[in-house]
């Protein structure tokens, strides 16, 4: 229980404001976590990345910097960790998935603007997330009108570096995905000092495959039924992946999983809980509302298909290649493979959905949609049309990051629940 | 309706996961969890243990010369904000 207070004060953390968080966090994660029953004994490695989010892991950034690292923040599954990874910098996922972010946020952008985009900006300008504070580059993205417009906001407190994702995925558009990724190799060669060969990024590539690996067996554990660990605890593990050192956190993943093996083994009682998935946009840390809602009545999360779930792990980039250019190219080639709204059309996505409904024996499905996320609310008529086509019953939320709307939620899924 | 939970508080990291290492060797339940806004103002982690192997826990800490900042106990109420 470390004072952390002298080095948020060195990095420019509003120590006030921020520890307002510090304050609500605990029972936050008290009320929410703490009170499931049987959690695995591997989850304590989380619990404890989660207890000094702030705190470890801020000194660690802190110590690689002051040997002359860097640290680059990113909001998006498209950013290629790998690259990051090549340059020996450090990556972290930032600040976005609290209510109290909001209104510092709301200061500087529209209101009508998605809970994710206003917290992360909130974040920043109101100097509350260490992570924020540690970065010496933000990695943007064109994944959507708000956070592309964002960035502009943004550059004003902190170096901003935007890759342009194409929208549509033709043979021209992994062309111009492979020039941004050159782009953004010398954009961190210019920022580190640190160049890419062909050796560091065949190594970074393979290390964020063991991560992608140990990620799809928590996954593929879940098929079980019932699963032998709770979506919660699962959504946990997904949010620290983006903040975690990678070594460290594939071989606490695959522990976790070890124990979860014998849990199989020895065969779990099946209360008859109903399997759900959940699709649609991203639950960033601390995030924890739907999951805590749904999981609070007779349901198990089994699956999300979301970029802090499947679309994060899915599919690994090939290590085979002599050159820098047959990398750079097998990148590309992983990552355009990942199935995002902001994609026209982007009907691969509704594909992975049925795929992963009948892989993980799923009951019913939740289409949970960030409040003015356009291009997911837009897809869920084409999501819905699908899955009742194949007889899958199917119930989207729109929500943020408030309580206000808890318990409606709850009763919309009790009744959801029921009639599945 | 009120619950009790016991709670080791350490002055650093480094001791927690000392004091992790030895409850798992001696083959006792714990929790890490954040630290309890209700104990301390400072941040990280601490020990949530079952009252049952408090003995035990004490001679382990005293054996091993672990520091920490006391073992305390919390009666209050837990509300999940979203229910």
């Amino acid at each position: 229980m470390a004072d952390y207070r002298k080095l948020w004060s060195k990095l420019g953390v509003d120590l006030e404001k921020h520890d307002q968080l510090c304050a609500v966090l605990p029972k936050l994660y008290e009320g929410t976590y703490l009170t499931q029953e049987d959690r695995p004994a591997g989850m304590n490695y989380f619990n404890s990345v989660l207890a000094e989010i702030h705190g470890s892991r801020i000194e660690e950034l802190d110590e690689h910097k002051k040997n002359g690292g860097k640290v680059v923040g990113t909001f998006c599954v498209f950013v290629p960790d790998e690259v990051i990874l090549a340059v020996k910098a450090i990556g972290v996922g930032l600040c976005a998935g609290s209510q109290f972010w909001v209104e510092d946020g709301e200061k500087v952008l529209p209101r009508n603007i998605c809970p994710l985009i206003k917290a992360f900006m909130g974040a920043k300008v109101g100097g509350t997330c260490p992570y924020f504070q540690s970065c010496d580059m933000i990695i943007g993205e064109t994944t959507c009108d708000g956070k592309k417009k964002a960035w502009e906001v943004l550059k004003n407190y902190v170096p901003v570096h935007v890759m342009e994702l194409p929208q549509m995925k033709r043979d021209k558009d992994y062309d111009q995905w492979i020039d941004e990724i050159k782009d953004f190799i010398g954009k961190m060669e210019e920022l580190t000092g640190n160049k890419v060969t062909v050796d560091s990024l065949r190594k970074s590539i393979k290390i964020t495959n063991l991560k992608r690996r140990a990620l799809k067996r928590l996954y593929d554990l879940r098929k079980h039924k019932p699963s032998p660990i709770s979506g919660l605890d699962v959504l946990l593990v997904s949010q620290i992946a983006f903040f975690d050192d990678p070594e460290r956190f594939t071989e606490k993943l695959n522990e976790l999983c070890d124990e979860l093996d014998e849990r199989v083994k020895n065969e779990i009682k099946d209360e008859g809980k109903k399997r759900i998935m959940i699709t649609g946009t991203p639950m960033a840390l601390p995030n924890w509302k739907l999951h805590s809602i749904i999981e609070s009545l007779n349901a198990q999360i089994v699956v999300e298909e979301t970029c802090t779930g499947t679309r994060y792990f899915e599919n690994e980039v090939d290590e085979n290649g002599d050159t820098l250019e047959d990398l750079i190219g097998n990148i590309a080639d992983r990552y355009m493979k990942i199935n995002c709204a902001c994609f026209t059309p982007n009907t691969g996505r509704i594909d992975d959905i049925i795929k992963y409904a009948g892989e993980y024996n799923v009951d019913g499905v939740i289409d949970a949609n960030l409040s003015f996320c356009h291009t997911y609310a837009v897809e869920h008529r084409a999501v819905e049309k699908a899955l009742k086509e194949q007889n899958i019953p199917v119930m989207q939320i729109e929500t943020d990051y408030s309580t206000e709307d808890s318990g409606q939620i709850k009763t919309r899924v009790e009744a959801f629940l029921e009639m599945i | 309706m009120d619950t009790v939970r016991y709670y080791i508080l350490f002055p650093n990291h480094t001791e927690g996961i000392k004091m992790e290492e030895l409850l798992k060797k001696n083959g006792l339940g714990y929790t890490i969890v954040p630290t309890p806004r209700e104990i301390s103002s400072c941040c990280g982690i601490s020990i949530m243990y079952n009252v049952k192997d408090e003995g035990r826990i004490k001679a382990l800490i005293d054996g091993h010369g672990v520091k920490t900042l006391g073992l305390h106990c919390v009666n209050k109420k837990i509300v999940n904000p979203y229910l």
